[in-house]
């Protein structure tokens, strides 16, 4: 298939009411293939696997590249520079190397985004009057999530939706003006942002001693979570301290998750409890996996997770995350990041000894 | 099953609250009970040690001392000894290394510890090992007699069994008491060890204790350090940090930080003949307690110009290694360990993509990894557990200064090479910081004595007392029979 083609079935796809197990894995297969023919370095990947369309069936034998994939190949159909847009990774790791997803267009991405944030965050509004905690695209024009979060402005904000973020962080002030007139008017009010900045703003909120009790319907999204962060939290007590200062209920408060290498996001229905199950849309699969043979495991089993993206066309739709999880009924449950364990003994590992050459 | 960690003299076992470690492997459980003490209790252990250690180990003759090591040890190498066999069973449960890994080594290990050793121990540190009995004449004129600390805190990491013995046995050589802090991955050693002195000698069992906390439980932890008049700690940087941050200015505090080793490898030991053995050699040094020693190769620089060429010495190494695996599986990993390595081998394919002649050899399972490079590598750690590179160099005289610039992290160096070019090797090796320097099949298991990371083990921990000549001088003119 041609580019274009790719892209209309793709959009024909998500824009279906329903697809079933042979619908995603025709078009798996036919995504493999031709992300195999137009991408070099992907396809030496998967010939080193032993894994080519000819021999592949099911969209769980294609061959999944490492998340560190991205920092050390160009993993791209397209021209890179012909790119509509590249989202680049945040570079935390391996010596501030960022892995770079180029996108042809962003129509599959938008249509992708759209459709699963409309079921799982508007869950029914068309509408809703919102307030963003994150840059907007042009502070941060390779950030997907600065994307993300302007398209969910964008399209299903209500009048009076705006960016409560400065060049300093969050702005206090706003926030709390716009809290409190959703409180006096009852119209219902969503908060949208990095985990960390919410962090930032409880803790200021704590000082100044101000609660909320936002109206019903009020919800909050958050995504990202804090590893790297200056504080870690946690969940439980995230969504507890949130839903108490913002007077939300825990099955409002949605975390999103979702990465740079995918064109698709994961939501869970609310935090009630935690960890909380997520899942995703029709076009995008997950399974749990021994990280060093590949295999599948049992369901309740933990592992690491690989998702399978048909919305990422561009670059490589199968991914091998480092994010531990658990296949769950309906979807899985994150455990966090399965990063490399420091050694038992007195040997360096990897991740030890990169924190201390950069000294 | 259920055992008891954990040695508490002075202390009444029904007063203290215990916690309970689960290890398991394959159908395999036990049970370790660790004890949880209060600060009361912490500190009841710590003065007890210290009275028995002024009392009684400071008027124990060293020879008393090692005999009674070497007798504790005796029992140890005995495999009809219920202490050897309480070790041999569940050290493997415990750790997850394979049985017989563990048989063999804890047998070679603690050779190491036998009387004779022992002597050997104390010869490397002083010249006149009764200089730790009563005042020995000093070179320089006047006298001098070596104190132990009378409370010595130990805060040992890791699993890897035996190691905490280490530092212990060197305490126990220059009569220190002893309280030390097993971890969790392995409680067990240095407990079983404090019990059978303790039934050799009761009273050189009052001068040891063996305690517990968990990993970042600095309440406890800082009780000892202020105990303490000496401090050994392993472990991470951050955590020795914090370590010695915390102990008192006027305390001395010795760490031993995570380190990283590698070998080489000399075209004269790659001739067809050798090439094999050297490889087998090689993949031990890897097996054995898959890599979680500071001792342990992560690399192998390996010469060209030889009959066998480096890349095809690492298809030997990965060879030997996948016969290892047949002989002496490696350990269950965790999730963790599994991404790490994982993550290792996945950015080494990834390199191979971008240099034709690089490659990576490994088992579809998982269990090893060697991976071959002819790029400008530097040092850095493998992915551990059973993975290990192999760099193609055109002279191993051009090593020393890719590894200089890593200096704090380097121990020890396995080298195959001839005479000649291991004495000219040892030169440029030791001037950039390098501290051990073995033959390969040896960089796990140090020589009696050795001096681990390049310190003085028994030196660094005593005090001297010097009896001035001054003084011996002055005396003289208050001497009854002075004219």
């Amino acid at each position: 298939m041609t580019e274009a083609q790719i892209i209309e079935t793709l959009l024909d796809f998500i824009a279906a009411d329903t697809t079933d197990d042979d619908d995603f894995n025709n078009l798996a297969m036919q995504i493999f293939e031709y992300q195999f023919e137009n991408n070099t370095p992907y396809q030496r990947f998967c010939r080193q696997r032993e894994k080519t369309p000819r021999t592949v069936r099911t969209w769980k034998k294609i061959p999944a590249v490492p998340i560190n994939g991205y920092k050390d190949l160009i993993l791209s159909c397209c021209d890179p520079e012909s790119a509509e847009r590249t989202f680049m990774t945040s570079g935390t790791t391996k010596g501030g190397v960022r892995g770079k997803c180029h996108h042809p267009t962003l129509s599959v991405y938008n249509a992708s985004m759209i459709a699963a944030f409309r079921q799982r965050f508007m869950q029914g509004d068309d509408r809703l009057r919102m307030g963003i905690l994150f840059p907007t695209p042009e502070t941060m024009p390779n950030s997907s999530l600065a994307h993300y979060l302007w398209l969910a402005l964008n399209e299903f904000g209500a009048e009076g939706s705006r960016y409560l973020f400065t060049d300093d962080g969050v702005d206090l002030a706003q926030l709390i003006d716009e809290l409190e007139r959703s409180q006096k008017t009852g119209e219902p009010y969503a908060l949208l942002g990095a985990s960390f900045s919410y962090v930032h703003v409880l803790d200021e909120l704590d000082k100044l001693g101000i609660s909320f009790h936002l109206p019903e319907g009020s919800r909050i999204l958050d995504t990202g979570g804090f590893k790297g962060q200056s504080r870690e939290l946690e969940l439980n007590d995230f969504y507890e301290m949130l839903s108490n200062r913002f007077g939300v209920p825990r099955s409002k408060c949605i975390n999103m998750y979702g990465m740079t290498e995918l064109s698709t996001q994961f939501y869970d229905w609310g935090n009630g409890e935690c960890p909380s199950v997520k899942s995703g849309p029709r076009w995008i699969r997950s399974q749990v996996v021994n990280p060093l043979t590949g295999e599948e495991l049992p369901t309740g089993e933990k592992g690491v997770l690989i998702h399978c993206d048909l919305a990422h066309f561009n670059c490589v739709s199968s991914i091998l995350t480092e994010d531990a999880g658990v296949e769950v009924e309906n979807g899985f449950s994150l455990l966090g990041r399965a990063e490399g364990a420091e050694a038992k003994g007195c040997s360096m590992a990897v991740d030890e000894f990169l924190r201390a050459a950069q000294g | 099953m259920s055992l008891t960690a954990g040695f508490l003299p002075g202390l009444n076992e029904e007063d203290i609250d215990w916690q309970t470690l689960s290890f398991g492997r394959d159908k395999e459980n036990v049970d370790v009970l660790v004890p949880i003490l209060s600060d009361d209790q912490m500190k009841q252990l710590a003065a007890q040690v210290r009275n028995a250690s002024q009392e009684h180990l400071k008027t124990l003759p060293v020879s008393n001392i090692i005999s009674i090591i070497d007798t504790a040890i005796a029992r140890f190498l005995d495999r009809q000894d219920p202490i050897r066999q309480t070790a041999e069973k569940y050290l493997p449960v415990i750790t997850g290394y394979d049985a017989e890994m563990i048989r063999l080594g804890l047998t070679g290990y603690l050779k190491t510890f036998r009387q004779a050793e022992l002597h050997r121990f104390l010869a490397e540190d002083f010249v006149n090992p009764k200089i730790l009995d009563e005042f020995q004449p000093l070179p320089k004129g006047g006298y001098g007699r070596a104190y132990g600390p009378n409370v010595l805190a130990h805060i040992w990491a890791g699993n890897v069994p035996g190691l905490p013995l280490w530092s212990l046995i060197s305490g126990l050589l220059v009569k220190a008491g002893n309280v030390g802090k097993v971890s969790s991955a392995e409680p067990l050693m240095a407990s079983l060890f404090a019990k059978a002195i303790s039934e050799i000698d009761p009273n050189l069992g009052e001068c040891l204790a063996v305690v517990w906390w968990k990993g970042g439980d600095t309440a406890r932890e800082q009780r000892i350090l202020e105990e303490a008049d000496t401090v050994v700690a392993y472990g991470n940087n951050d955590t020795l940090k914090q370590i010695r941050d915390r102990t008192p200015l006027t305390t001395r505090c010795l760490t031993f930080s995570h380190k990283v080793s590698f070998g080489m490898i000399s075209k004269a030991a790659l001739e067809p003949s050798k090439a094999w053995d050297v490889a087998h050699q090689a993949a031990y040094d890897i097996v054995r307690y898959d890599q979680q020693g500071c001792y342990s190769p992560h690399l192998f620089f390996v010469e060209r110009g030889g009959a066998v060429s480096p890349q095809e010495f690492s298809q030997y190494v990965a060879s030997e290694l996948e016969n290892f695996e047949n002989k002496f599986p490696r350990r269950t990993l965790t999730i963790e360990e599994a991404s790490g390595v994982a993550a290792w081998r996945q950015s080494e394919e990834m390199k191979s993509f971008a240099e034709d002649n690089n490659c990576v050899i490994g088992d579809e399972g998982g269990a090893w990894s060697v991976s071959y490079s002819e790029g400008e590598e530097k040092l850095a750690p493998s992915g551990l557990n059973r993975t290990a590179k192999v760099i193609a160099v055109s002279s191993l005289d051009d090593v020393p200064a890719r590894i200089a610039p890593f200096r704090s992290f380097l121990q020890t160096v396995g080298i195959a090479a001839a005479p000649n070019e291991l004495r000219r090797l040892a030169d440029l090796l030791s001037a950039v910081g390098v501290t051990r320097i073995s033959a390969l099949e040896h960089m796990t298991s140090p020589e009696a004595g050795w001096h681990h990371d390049g310190r003085f083990n028994l030196l660094d921990l005593i005090t001297m007392t010097e009896v001035e000549r001054s003084a011996e001088i002055a005396s003289e003119t208050f001497a009854n029979y002075v004219d």
